[in-house]
């Protein structure tokens, strides 16, 4: 009977089905809203499906340079990565499958696991084009990654906890978002910054460098790159909209946060225009990074006078 | 059952497969030696006036991820090896639409000493889509014509023989 609930577990919920499902669903939003914004129709709602089971019907090439193993693993590893990461997370507003203390730094590895992927199959296939955006998606990552996990450390240190269901919890008391909102920002920013979308795209900026690392990817492993992404994007809003927009206690409120916040995402993708690779690493490092620790001392020392 | 009529389950992935095919394209745009006319036009039905995205027609820069190749002109000598590649790079399935009278027939540049032909001597074309350039309508409506060529299963073109060698050098 364990075996049977944990294969549910895997396949259907969280983890799974669903998770793709609502994956393609938050994809389909947020073409349509920036479509929407830029005065277009926008895809219709079956767009993302479509283009996944086009993509999977498709051939798959492998370059004659690449190493195969690494080839064909990668796409599973990000996949994979992207889909653990969300058996921690209160996705839908349940209490998370899984859970342990200090499930919170495995979350936000396992959320870099993708993009980690990315950087390797770009280093991989060796084309031009992938190995310079294999480079920026990493030197990206070294940007986002630590004000990003920063910006969660904040309502953990308030809750007390490094559990993330018990501080969604604790977040369900109070909007986190009124007391740290440089908090808020930076980790809407961030998550941007690791979906890689608009403002923060140079690693995949199709007008400079075709396609970016998934330049020689054709086919199912395409599919599986993009999948992995969409996941990232459920989770991540799940993460954020947890923490900051008080907390997820069923999925009313999960679908009304979640959704709010990529609204949020999808007006600042209309409004920004790239930023070149130096300037996405200035904007972490000076700002971002520099905010956010001052905002984590204010909290320490609010934490050590008034117990 | 026999071997050869197909089974029911077979039926209907290949009914999916076709309409995931219907309502995803993605284009790869390649300017075989044209006067930048008909591509102007193709950034035109990309813009939110004419918005292809409603249809799932998107433009990607690379090869591998694209279904659908758009040539606009005549092939020219030293084009002609670069489209062959970027024809070869394209994974199955694979559609070519040939945009403007000079990517049919080789238009006014017919006869150049450095223009070898029309695109369907060098790549089989699925479309072509006359004009000088077409309007943004004529290459939406093309397309349609293809997505409908591709839901009745006509069959696809064959290499022509290649003339551009045979051109004096």
């Amino acid at each position: 009977m364990n075996t049977l609930a944990s294969f549910f577990t895997i396949l259907i919920y969280p983890a799974g089905l669903t998770l793709i499902l609502f994956g393609m669903f938050y994809e389909w939003i947020d073409r349509k809203l920036v479509a929407r914004f830029q005065n277009r129709a926008g895809p219709r709602w079956f767009q993302p499906f479509a283009d996944a089971v086009k993509l999977l019907a498709k051939e798959q090439i492998q370059p004659g340079i690449v190493n195969p193993y690494l080839f064909f693993a990668l796409p599973i590893v990000a996949i994979a990565g992207a889909s653990t990461a969300a058996l921690y997370v209160p996705l839908m507003g349940f209490t998370p499958p899984s859970s342990f203390s200090g499930d919170l730094i495995v979350t936000l590895y396992l959320l870099s696991l993708p993009t980690m992927c990315v950087g390797l199959a770009g280093w991989n296939t060796s084309s031009r084009f992938s190995l310079i955006g294999a480079t920026r998606a990493l030197t990206q990552l070294f940007a986002y990654e630590a004000p990003f996990m920063l910006a969660l450390l904040g309502p953990a240190l308030v809750a007390g906890s490094w559990q993330i269901g018990e501080i969604n919890e604790y977040a369900q008391t109070r909007w986190l978002i009124l007391s740290q909102p440089i908090g808020f920002i930076v980790a809407l920013i961030g998550l941007m910054g690791k979906l890689e979308l608009p403002p923060f795209d140079a690693p995949e900026a199709e007008t400079e460098i075709v396609a970016g690392a998934l330049t020689e990817y054709s086919g199912r492993g395409l599919m599986m790159f993009k999948i992995g992404k969409s996941i990232e994007l459920v989770v991540g809003l799940t993460l954020v909209s947890a923490f900051y927009l008080g907390g997820l206690s069923g999925i009313g409120s999960f679908l009304l946060k979640s959704v709010a916040l990529l609204f949020l995402m999808s007006v600042m993708q209309t409004l920004f225009t790239r930023f070149r690779i130096d300037q996405t690493v200035g904007l972490w490092w000076r700002f971002g990074a520099i905010l956010v620790l001052a905002q984590i001392v204010v909290i320490i020392l609010w934490k050590g006078y008034m117990p | 059952m026999t071997a050869n009529s197909p089974q029911l389950w077979e039926k209907v992935i290949d009914k999916v497969r076709t309409w995931a095919r219907l309502n995803s394209i993605w284009a790869v745009h390649f300017n075989s030696g044209s006067c930048n006319g008909c591509d102007i036009e193709i950034l035109a039905t990309l813009t939110p006036r004419y918005d292809v995205e409603r249809l799932g027609i998107k433009l990607h820069g690379s090869p591998r991820h694209a279904d659908v190749l758009i040539v606009t002109g005549p092939v020219t000598r030293q084009a002609r090896e670069r489209l062959i590649r970027t024809y070869e790079q394209m994974p199955e399935p694979k559609f070519v639409v040939s945009v403007g009278s000079c990517s049919i027939s080789g238009g006014v540049f017919e006869g150049c000493y450095n223009v070898g032909g029309s695109v369907d001597e060098v790549i089989p074309v699925d479309v072509y889509i006359p004009g000088c350039p077409p309007r943004p309508e004529a290459i939406i409506d093309g397309i349609i014509q293809l997505l409908a060529d591709l839901q009745g299963g006509k069959p696809r073109p064959v290499v022509r023989p290649n003339v551009a060698a045979e051109l004096p050098s």
